[in-house]
C-alpha cells in the first residue's frame, strides 16, 4: 500500500535525491583525483564532475578548507532544498537528521567555551546543518543546568538533555559523557520515530540506526579503556538499540581489553571481520598495549566507515521509503571527507596515503 | 559531378587531413583556423588526463584571467549606477597573433591583475569605510533612541511613583515601570545599549529572559532604514535595544550574550549632556567619513568605467585564447618535440582555403616554416556537414533535431524546404491567417540585422531563428487559403460562382460553369458545406499522404547507389514500392477517378471507397455490382492484392538469402573472415609513397587504431529484415491513416475561425448607432487578439507540430538512415555570441 501513495507526497523528492545520488563521485573519478599533482589540478578534475565550477571563482592559492567548505555548502543547499519541499512526516524525518549535527555543534561550542576559544571562530566551525537560532548563546553557560535552562530548553533537543542534568560541572570527561548520553537518547528517539513510519522506511532506517548504535557502543567501550570512566557509567551510555543489545552490550560493559570486545561482537557475523587483523596485531605486540589499541581503534574506525557506506548504499536499493534521504546525506558527508582527505594529501605531498579514502560507488 | 557546387542534397565530402605545425606557429595557425571555422580537430590523446596535457599551464593562466574578467563583470553589474560597457564591435581589436602575440597576452595578464589588485584595494577601503560608517550610523541611532527613551522616562516619573504600591496594577507593567522609575530618578541602574539584527530580536529577548531569570528591563525600537552591505548588496535591518539590569555579573552576561548573537554594543553615558556631546561628535565624524566614502566611491567608479571600456575585448581575447589552447591540447608532439601533429576533418572542397589560411598564419607570425597539410586515407566515417545559409538553416535544423543523417546520405532537409511549409499550409489554410504570419516573417527578415545583434530572449529568439520557415509557411498558407477560399472564415468572390439559387430556394442550380480556381464560394453557408469539405479534405489528405510517402520511398534509390548496395533496390525498394502502390496507390487512383465522374448522371449511386478497400481484403475478387466503380474491378483488385501479398515474403526473404549466399561463397572458396583487414590493405596501397613515409609516426597507428568493425552476422541480417518488413507493412497502413491529420487539423482550424467570427463580429459589422460603433470597436479588438493569439499562434504551433511529425515519422521512416555525427568545427564565431 505504501507504494501506492508514497509518490503523492514524496515522489518528487525521492526523484531529486536519487538524482543527487547519481552525482556522487565514482571509483573512476577518484582515481583521476588521486593522480592530481596540485590543488589546481584537483579543481580542474572536479570541474568535470557534478561539482562543476563550484571553485571557479576562488582566487588561486586554494586551501583544503575552502574546498571542504564549498563542498559542504553544496550538500547544505541540496538538503535545504529537500527540506523546503518536504511535507510531514518526511519533514520531521529530515529534521531528525539535523539533530545529530546540532548535538555535535552544541558539544563543540561547550568544549570551545571551556577552553576559552573565540566564540566567532567556534561559530564558524559549526556544521551549517546543525545551526539553530539560539545557538550562539551557548557560550554564556557555565554549568549544565544553566545550559539547559537558558538555551536548550527551547530546542527540540531538550528532552535528550534531561537525562544528563545531574552532571554538575563542565569538564572534558563530563562533556564527553553528555555527548554520549544525548546521542544515545537521540538514536533511541530516532529509532522509535522510524518505527512509526511503517514499512519499508522502518526496515531500512532501523538497520542503519542499529549499526550506528552498535558503532557507538563499541567506540565508547574501546575509548574508555584506561580512563576514569567506571564500568557502570559506561553501561549507561550504551544505546538500548542495535544488534548487540542486550547481551552484547552487557558483555561490552564488562570488557577490559580489545579481545573481550571482539568476543562480545562474535555473535554478529558482520562485525566479526572488523576485529580480524586488529586482534592479531594486539595479541602479537601485547607489550605496548596503549599505542597498539590506538592503531586498532583507528583501523576499526575505518572499517566502521566502510560498513556505514555499504549500509547506506543498500538503502538505495529499496524504493518508497525515507532511508534514501538519510543515506544520501551520510554518503555525501563521506564524500566530502574523502575529498578533504585527498586534497590534504595533495597539499601536504603525502602521496603514499592518498589511497586511504573510502570509495562509495 | 554533382560535387562541383555545394548542395544540400548530400552532406559535404570530407577529408581527414594531417597537419604538421611547427611549435612557433601553432598558436597562430589554430587562431587562423578558428577564425575560418571550417576544421574539426580530432583528439589525439584521448587517454591522457586533462591536466597531464601539454598546454595545461597556459590554460590555467587563462582560467585565472577569465576569473578576473568575471570579477570585473560582477563588480560592474553590482554598481548601482550603470557603468557603460562598450560593446565588442565598437572596440579596437587586440591582436593576439603575430610575432608579438605572446607579449600581448602577457601584457593583458599583467593589466588584468593590476586592475584586479587596484579594484580589490579600493573595494577593501570602501568596505572598511562603509563598515565604519555603518557603525557610526548605528551609534547615532542608539544615541537618539536612548535619548528618546530617557526623556520619556523623565516625564513619567511622577505618576509612576504614585502607583508604586498600587496592588491593582498588573504585575508586569508595574515591574517595568519601577525599573524605569529608578533609572529616571537617579540612574543607579546600569544598562547596555546597542544594535542587533531584527530577526534575532525575539531569540535574543528569550535567551536573556531565561539567562537572567527575568531580572532585566529591555526596550527596543526599529531602525527605519536598512543597512546595505557594499560587497554583497544584501540588506540587513536592525533594531536598537537598551537593557537595564543590576549587577556586574549580570551585565557581563548580557554583553556576552549580545556579542555572541552578533549584536554591536555601544558605550552610552547615562548623563544626558554627555550623550548630547557624544551624539554631536558621532555626527561630525559621520559627516567626514561620508565625504571620504563618497570620494572612494567616485574613484572606484572611475576605475570601473575604465575597465568597462575594454572589458569586452578582454573577455573575447580570453575566450579565444582558451579555445586555442584547448585545441592545442588535442594535438600530438612529434618525437623531437619540434612540431605538433594534428588530425582534423575538413570539407574536401575547402582544402585550398585552408591551405591559404595556413600560409597566411605563417606570414603573420613572421616565421618561414609553414605548417604542412596532407590528406590521409581512412575508412572511418567522416562527420556530416550540410552547408546551409540563413534561408536553409532553419529547415535543416528541423531535420537535424530528428537525427543527423549519415555521411553523404540523401538529406531530407532539402525537400523539407517545400514539403514542410506545404503540409503545414494544408492544415492552416486561410488567406488572412497566412497573411498575418507572412507579415510577421517579413518584419523579422527586414529587421534581420538589427535583431540578430540584440538579445531577443528565448521565445522571440526561437521565432527569429525560424523566420524563413515562417515566411514559407505564410506564403503556402495564403495559397491553400485561396484553394479553400477561406479568408478569416469568409469567402472571396473572385469569379462567377458555378451555382445559382433561384427564388431564395436553398437548392443550388448548376449553371454549367465551373469555378476556375479553388472552392466555389457558393458552398459557403450551404447546409451541406461541412459534408462537402470533409469529404474533399479527407480524400485530399490521403492523396497528398500517398504522394509524400511514395516520394520519400524513392529517396532510397540514390542512397542505394551511393552506398553501392544495388541489390537493395530489388530486395527492398521494389517490393516496398509495389506493396504501397498496389494498395494505397490504387486507392488514390480510385479517389481521382471517383472525382472525375459526374455521379448525378450515373445510373448507380457513388460507391464508398472505404468499404471498397475493406472488401478488397475481406472478399477478394467479389464486387457487388451495385457498388462497382468500374467494370472489371474484381479482377484488378485480385491481381493487386496478389502483388501486395507476394511482396511481403519477397521483402522478408530476399535480402537474408543474398547475405547467406554471399557468406556461402566466401567460406566455400576457403576464406575466413578477418575483420576489415582487406579494406585497409587496399587503402594503404593507394596512398602515395611519400605519405607512407610520413605516416610512420603517429598518424597511421591512430588511423588504423579503431577501425569500425561491422561484423555482418547472418543472424543480424535476418532479424533486422524481419523487423523492417513488419515495420514497413504495418507502417504503410498506419501512416496513410496518419495523414488524415491534415484533414482533421484543417477542419478544426476552419471551424474555430468560424466560431470566433460568429461569436464576436457576426452581425456587428454594420453599426447603426454610437453604441454599435463602440461594440464593433470592442469586439473587433477582441477578435483581432484572439485571431492572433489562438488561431495564428496556438493553431499555428499545433499545425507546425503535426507537419513536423509527418516529416519525421511518416516521411523519414521510408528512407532515412541517420546515425551520423555532426561536423563541429573549431570556430570563434559561435563562442562570441553565446555569452555576450
Amino acid at each position: 500500500m505504501e507504494a501506492l501513495f508514497f509518490n503523492i507526497d514524496n515522489g518528487f523528492l525521492e526523484g531529486i535525491v536519487r538524482g543527487y545520488k547519481s552525482g556522487i563521485l565514482t571509483q573512476n573519478q577518484y582515481a583521476n583525483l588521486t593522480q592530481c599533482e596540485t590543488l589546481e589540478d584537483f579543481r580542474t578534475q572536479l570541474s568535470a564532475t557534478d561539482y562543476g565550477g563550484f571553485l571557479a571563482n576562488e582566487s588561486l592559492p586554494l586551501s583544503t578548507s575552502t574546498i571542504q567548505e564549498k563542498a559542504t555548502q553544496i550538500l547544505v543547499d541540496q538538503f535545504n532544498y529537500l527540506r523546503g519541499n518536504a511535507v510531514e512526516p518526511l519533514n520531521k524525518f529530515l529534521e531528525y537528521i539535523t539533530y545529530s549535527y546540532m548535538i555535535d555543534n552544541i558539544i563543540l561550542l561547550i568544549t570551545g567555551t571551556l577552553h576559552e576559544r573565540d566564540t566567532h571562530e567556534l561559530l564558524e566551525r559549526c556544521h551549517p546543518l546543525g545551526v539553530f537560532e539560539s545557538m550562539p548563546a551557548l557560550c554564556v553557560a557555565t554549568t549544565v543546568e544553566e545550559l539547559y535552562q537558558s538555551v536548550l530548553v527551547e530546542t527540540p533537543l531538550a528532552p535528550y538533555f534531561r537525562d544528563c542534568l545531574s552532571a554538575n560541572d563542565l569538564d572534558d570527561l563530563n562533556i564527553e559523557i553528555i555527548r554520549n548520553t544525548v546521542y544515545k537518547a537521540y538514536l533511541e528517539d530516532f529509532h522509535s520515530f522510524c518505527g512509526t513510519l511503517g514499512q519499508p522506511t522502518q526496515d531500512v532506517m532501523q538497520r542503519t540506526l542499529a549499526f550506528e548504535a552498535d558503532r557507538r557502543t563499541i567506540n565508547i567501550t574501546v575509548n574508555s579503556f584506561n580512563t576514569e570512566l567506571s564500568k557502570e557509567q559506561r553501561a549507561k551510555l550504551f544505546p538500548t538499540i542495535g544488534r548487540l543489545w542486550p547481551e552484547g552490550n552487557n558483555q561490552l560493559a564488562k570488557a577490559d581489553d580489545i579481545d573481550q570486545v571482539r568476543a562480545a561482537c562474535e555473535t554478529v557475523s558482520e562485525y566479526r571481520t572488523f576485529f580480524n587483523d586488529a586482534g592479531v596485531s594486539s595479541s602479537s605486540a601485547h607489550g605496548n598495549g596503549g599505542i597498539d589499541d590506538l592503531a586498532a581503534a583507528s583501523m576499526l574506525e575505518d572499517r566502521f566507515f566502510r560498513m556505514e557506506v555499504f549500509l547506506n548504499k543498500q538503502a538505495f536499493l529499496q524504493q518508497f521509503q525515507y532511508g534514501v534521504f538519510f543515506s544520501y546525506v551520510k554518503l555525501k558527508e563521506q564524500e566530502i571527507r574523502n575529498l578533504t582527505w585527498i586534497a590534504e594529501c595533495i597539499a601536504q605531498d603525502a602521496k603514499d596515503r592518498i589511497q586511504d579514502f573510502i570509495p562509495i560507488f | 559531378m554533382s560535387d562541383d557546387y555545394p548542395s544540400l542534397l548530400r552532406s559535404e565530402r570530407m577529408s581527414l587531413v594531417q597537419l604538421f605545425v611547427p611549435t612557433e606557429v601553432a598558436h597562430d595557425t589554430v587562431h587562423e583556423l578558428g577564425e575560418l571555422g571550417d576544421v574539426q580537430f580530432k583528439d589525439l590523446n584521448p587517454s591522457v588526463n586533462p591536466f597531464q596535457r601539454s598546454f595545461v599551464g597556459e590554460i590555467r593562466r587563462i582560467d585565472d584571467m577569465s576569473r578576473r574578467t568575471r570579477f570585473f563583470d560582477a563588480q560592474i553589474e553590482k554598481e548601482k549606477d550603470v557603468v557603460p560597457v562598450r560593446p565588442l564591435y565598437e572596440c579596437a581589436p587586440l591582436l593576439t597573433v603575430g610575432p608579438r602575440s605572446a607579449q600581448t597576452v602577457d601584457e593583458l595578464d599583467t593589466t588584468l591583475s593590476q586592475y584586479e589588485s587596484k579594484l580589490t584595494t579600493l573595494n577593501e577601503s570602501y568596505q572598511t569605510l562603509s563598515e565604519r560608517t555603518r557603525e557610526l550610523t548605528e551609534a547615532r541611532h542608539v544615541l537618539r533612541e536612548t535619548a528618546v527613551f530617557f526623556d520619556k522616562a523623565h516625564t513619567q516619573t511622577s505618576n509612576i511613583r504614585s502607583s508604586f504600591d498600587d496592588s491593582a496594577t498588573p504585575l508586569l507593567t508595574s515591574h517595568d515601570d519601577r525599573e524605569g522609575g529608578y533609572s529616571a530618578g537617579s540612574f543607579d541602574l546600569e544598562f547596555v545599549a546597542g544594535t542587533i539584527e531584527r530577526s534575532r530580536v525575539p531569540t535574543f529577548e528569550r535567551v536573556l529572559w531565561r539567562v537572567l531569570r527575568g531580572n532585566l528591563y529591555m526596550n527596543h525600537t526599529d531602525i527605519a532604514e536598512p543597512f546595505i552591505d557594499p560587497s554583497t548588496n544584501a540588506e540587513t535591518r536592525k533594531n536598537v535595544f537598551i537593557i537595564f539590569a543590576h549587577g556586574d555579573v549580570v551585565l557581563a552576561k548580557i554583553r556576552k550574550v549580545a556579542e555572541s548573537m552578533g549584536a554591536t554594543i555601544f558605550p552610552i553615558d547615562a548623563n544626558a549632556d554627555k550623550r548630547a556631546d557624544a551624539l554631536r561628535e558621532v555626527e561630525n565624524r559621520l559627516e567626514d567619513l561620508q565625504t571620504v566614502l563618497y570620494n572612494t566611491g567616485i574613484g572606484r567608479r572611475a576605475e570601473l568605467v575604465k575597465i568597462g571600456e575594454s572589458l569586452r575585448v578582454w573577455q573575447d581575447v580570453v575566450k579565444k585564447e582558451k579555445l586555442i589552447y584547448e585545441t592545442l591540447n588535442l594535438f600530438n608532439y612529434d618525437v623531437r618535440r619540434k612540431t605538433l601533429i594534428a588530425e582534423a576533418w575538413v570539407p574536401t572542397r575547402d582544402l585550398t582555403k585552408i591551405q591559404l589560411a595556413l600560409r597566411h598564419a605563417t606570414e603573420e607570425s613572421g616565421t618561414s616554416v609553414p605548417p604542412i597539410l596532407h590528406e590521409l586515407q581512412t575508412s572511418k566515417t567522416p562527420p556530416t556537414f550540410h552547408r546551409t545559409n540563413k534561408f536553409t538553416e532553419g529547415f535543416q535544423a528541423i531535420m537535424d533535431s530528428y537525427g543527423i543523417s549519415a555521411y553523404q546520405e540523401i538529406n531530407p532537409g532539402l525537400f523539407a524546404i517545400t514539403t514542410f511549409p506545404f503540409l503545414f499550409a494544408v492544415m492552416f489554410g486561410d488567406i488572412g491567417h497566412g497573411f498575418i504570419i507572412l507579415i510577421a516573417a517579413v518584419y523579422m527578415i527586414l529587421r534581420e540585422k538589427a535583431m540578430a545583434k540584440q538579445d531577443n530572449g528565448e521565445i522571440i529568439g526561437q521565432f527569429f531563428y525560424g523566420r524563413y520557415i515562417i515566411l514559407m509557411m505564410g506564403l503556402f498558407s495564403i495559397y491553400t487559403g485561396f484553394l479553400y477560399n477561406d479568408l478569416f472564415s469568409k469567402t472571396l468572390h473572385l469569379f462567377h460562382s458555378g451555382w445559382t439559387f433561384p427564388d431564395n430556394s436553398t437548392r443550388g442550380v448548376y449553371t454549367g460553369h465551373t469555378y476556375p480556381f479553388g472552392l466555389d464560394p457558393a458552398w459557403h453557408g450551404a447546409t451541406n458545406a461541412l459534408v462537402f469539405t470533409n469529404s474533399y479534405k479527407m480524400k485530399m489528405s490521403i492523396v497528398l499522404g500517398v504522394i509524400h510517402m511514395t516520394f520519400a520511398l524513392c529517396l532510397q534509390v540514390p542512397n542505394h547507389f551511393r552506398f553501392k548496395r544495388k541489390s537493395d533496390i530489388y530486395t527492398n525498394f521494389i517490393p516496398q514500392m509495389l506493396f504501397l502502390q498496389s494498395i494505397f496507390g490504387y486507392l488514390v487512383l480510385c479517389i481521382l477517378y471517383k472525382w472525375s465522374v459526374d455521379w448525378t448522371k450515373s445510373p448507380v449511386s457513388p460507391p464508398s471507397l472505404l468499404n471498397m478497400l475493406i472488401t478488397m481484403f475481406l472478399e477478394p475478387g467479389k464486387v457487388d455490382p451495385e457498388k462497382q466503380l468500374y467494370p472489371g474491378q474484381g479482377f484488378v483488385q485480385t491481381v493487386l492484392l496478389g502483388i501486395a501479398g507476394v511482396c511481403v515474403p519477397w521483402l522478408l526473404i530476399s535480402k537474408p538469402y543474398l547475405a547467406w549466399r554471399e557468406m556461402h561463397k566466401t567460406t566455400g572458396a576457403g576464406y575466413v573472415t578477418l575483420g576489415n583487414g582487406e579494406e585497409t590493405a587496399i587503402a594503404r596501397h593507394s596512398t602515395d609513397e611519400t605519405l607512407e613515409g610520413e605516416e610512420e609516426g603517429n598518424g597511421r597507428a591512430i588511423a588504423e587504431g579503431d577501425e569500425e568493425h561491422e561484423g555482418h552476422d547472418f543472424g543480424d541480417v535476418v532479424i533486422h529484415q524481419i523487423i523492417h518488413t513488419i515495420e514497413f507493412c504495418l507502417g504503410c497502413i498506419s501512416h496513410t491513416a496518419s495523414y488524415l491529420r491534415l484533414w482533421a487539423l484543417s477542419l478544426a482550424h476552419a471551424q474555430l475561425s468560424e466560431v470566433l467570427w460568429s461569436m464576436t463580429l457576426d452581425g456587428r459589422t454594420d453599426p447603426k448607432s454610437i453604441g454599435g460603433w463602440i461594440g464593433l470597436g470592442i469586439m473587433g479588438f477582441m477578435w483581432l487578439n484572439l485571431t492572433i493569439g489562438i488561431l495564428c499562434l496556438m493553431e499555428g504551433l499545433s499545425a507546425f507540430l503535426h507537419a513536423l511529425r509527418l516529416h519525421w515519422v511518416e516521411g523519414n521512416s521510408k528512407h532515412f538512415e541517420g546515425g551520423g555525427y555532426p561536423f563541429a568545427p573549431l570556430s570563434f564565431a559561435g563562442e562570441g555570441s553565446k555569452e555576450a
